[in-house]
């Protein structure tokens, strides 16, 4: 008979209970009165140093618990970082604040003054990307804009384009450049609010470093000209903005055919609903583009069309970021090579508006290309400065042939494209104006004194705007740059009480 | 989920790095394909054309991918052995075959360098 007994368990038993043998005297118990000595000497026994161990500290990593929770959206991220507020409920409102109009934009007096953009307009100028995330509209009760010198003659020339007089249907060129922070971009800003309020149509590249960072898909052309690509989703954004920004568009008719789209463009289709096949198809958003860019600049109909013909609007054109079209993409060509920006058919569209060619005219309806550099993102391109400084002599007058004429470093390495992007030739239309370069500098006191008197306004500067003060604050703003000033005008807020 | 030589790939992946999935493809592969067929080095498997994807696969099918490839590498060492050279001999040996030290730190080669070698 099996014993329900197991002789292997018995043998693992345990001796005996702790608890039931008589309390041994151990060094802790006996030292109850004197403690030091006797803690320290059972805590080095328990714990010396064994054979070459070290004897420093080490600390155990702690181990973080795995995270639980979910990441964003896809999406999500970038929506928060690319965020536009445009008013701040705790700012005081300006109540004799003008607003951007017909009349308010050429008005000289209200040079140095602070204009608002009008609220129906944010749309607009949201939809082209006007509005970038660092500028500082998040801190007043809504977005203005200060009037200076370039603002007015910017504005003069809008309002001679758009008028009857002999200025009409002229095409105005300017490279906007200037040192960092001193408002190129809002420059483009404030050319967009006067091009919607006069209703032109609007054409904008925010950010001009996308296009050449491979991040958009390319494809070349077609195969007669395999070395040339388009990029169908940068195409179909940039038609989906016009689209969104120009309401006149939906008023105005096609005015002839269009060849290489999917379907016929039948005759009375808007410029929106062509547009819009381009958005929807990416694969023919460039035809779309082209179809829709030679509609805007179409002075008659073609037999057949004219039923419904309206005279096309001026146009504004404006690049920001010039810098970076001027080198190679990132993109790589069959051969692994990369791609030149100048090879996009994007890009070079937009390059070849500063010079048309002779007889040729960039914007037929007249118009105005502002192409803005960037300082705070742009690559370091020798020959784009060079070439700018050939705008700039030519501008003032002196021929290519003159000693005094600028010409690239013989020993640097020299991109002749850059060069020859900005080297019009030949006679331009009558109403073509030449290619001008505009350098933004620091504000003038005045419009300082203007500038800070609407932080003082909106309640973010406390402080009793004296002309010495103002003037510190000029020499401290590197000459009154509106970037710096800025800064001053939101910082001195808790400097004062 | 595409399919792409008889692997699928979530539609959320990027190309460049599910090209680098096959054995044999690596960086400069990956960036000659995409070069080769226009895809943007960003681009996602989802975004792919169909046109492309059929291109990339016949491209990769005409590759020494894969088992060819790891079969091809197996014969070379195969071939080292057969001829009796040295570097046939430290791989059979399991030691380091391109004069390396031995008197530590051969693990790599121990655990790797065989007849039938680990790819």
């Amino acid at each position: 008979m099996v014993s329900s007994f197991c002789w292997g368990c018995l043998t693992r038993l345990p001796s005996a209970p702790r608890a039931l043998l008589p309390p041994t005297l151990t060094a802790q118990r006996v030292a109850a009165f004197h403690t030091s000595t006797a803690l320290l000497a059972a805590k080095k026994g328990a714990s010396a140093p064994k054979y070459r161990q070290g004897t420093s500290m080490t600390m155990k990593k702690k181990k973080r618990p795995a995270e639980r929770t979910r990441p964003p959206a896809v999406g999500e991220r970038k929506a928060l970082r690319k965020r536009i507020v445009l008013s701040n409920p705790n700012a005081l409102e300006i109540p004799d604040m003008k607003e951007v109009s017909n009349e308010t934009m050429v008005d000289s007096r209200l040079r140095g003054s602070v204009l608002g953009l009008p609220v129906p307009m944010l749309d607009q100028l949201r939809a082209v990307q006007a509005f970038q995330p660092k500028q500082g509209w998040s801190i007043f009760r809504r977005p203005g804009t200060v009037v200076r010198r370039e603002t007015l003659e910017i504005a003069r020339l809008i309002d001679g384009i758009s008028g009857e007089g002999e200025e009409k249907g002229k095409v105005v060129k300017k490279i906007v450049s200037g040192a960092r922070a001193t408002g190129k971009t809002v420059h483009l800003l404030q050319a967009m609010s006067m091009a919607f309020t006069k209703e032109w149509v609007v054409i904008t590249v925010p950010d001009s470093q996308e296009l050449v960072t491979a991040t958009t898909a390319y494809a070349p052309l077609s195969d007669e000209n395999p070395n040339v690509y388009v990029q169908p989703e940068a195409t179909a954004a940039l038609l989906s903005r016009t689209v969104t920004a120009n309401p006149v568009l939906s008023k105005l008719k096609v005015s002839r055919e269009h060849t290489g789209l999917k379907a016929p463009v039948p005759a009375g289709t808007t410029l929106e609903d062509l547009a819009k096949m381009g958005i929807k198809d990416p694969a023919v958003s460039w035809n779309a583009f082209q179809a829709l860019w030679a509609e805007l600049g179409a002075k008659s109909a073609a037999p057949g069309f004219e039923k419904g013909f309206q005279p096309r609007p001026p146009m504004l054109v404006t690049v920001d970021g010039i810098a970076h079209w001027m080198k190679e993409s990132k993109y790589n060509n069959v051969d692994v090579q990369p791609i030149h920006a100048h090879d996009l058919l994007f890009v070079r569209h937009f390059l070849s508006l500063l010079k048309p060619g002779t007889g040729q005219s960039s914007l037929p309806n007249g118009g105005m290309l502002l192409y803005a550099t960037s300082a705070s993102n742009s690559p370091t391109i020798p020959t784009l400065d060079v070439a700018l400084k050939q705008v700039a002599a030519r501008q003032a007058g002196v021929r290519p042939s003159a000693p005094e004429f600028p010409h690239p470093d013989l020993y640097a390495k020299t991109d002749q494209r850059v060069l020859d992007a900005f080297d019009s030739y030949g006679l331009p239309a009558p109403k073509e104006g030449t290619l001008e370069l505009q350098t933004l500098a620091g504000l003038t006191r005045e419009e300082a004194r203007g500038y800070l008197e609407y932080f003082a306004h909106s309640g973010l500067l406390r402080e009793n705007l004296t002309d010495e003060w103002i003037g510190e604050k000029w020499s401290l703003a590197g000459g009154g740059v509106i970037g710096e000033l800025e800064r001053i005008g939101r910082r001195l807020r808790v400097n004062t009480a | 989920m595409v399919f792409i030589l008889g692997v699928n790939f979530p539609e959320r992946n990027l190309v460049k790095k599910s090209l680098e999935t096959f054995f044999g493809v690596g960086k400069i592969h990956s960036t000659r394909l995409l070069a080769r067929f226009h895809v943007h080095p960003t681009c996602k498997i989802g975004e792919l054309a169909n046109k492309q994807v059929l291109d990339i696969q016949a491209a990769l099918s005409e590759m020494k991918i894969e088992n060819d490839l790891r079969r091809q590498v197996l014969d070379n060492i195969k071939r080292l052995k057969e001829t009796g050279t040295y570097r046939g001999r430290r791989h059979a040996l399991g030691l380091p075959v391109r004069g390396q030290r031995t008197r530590t730190q051969t693990k790599t080669a121990v655990k790797l360098n065989r007849m039938e070698r680990r790819l």
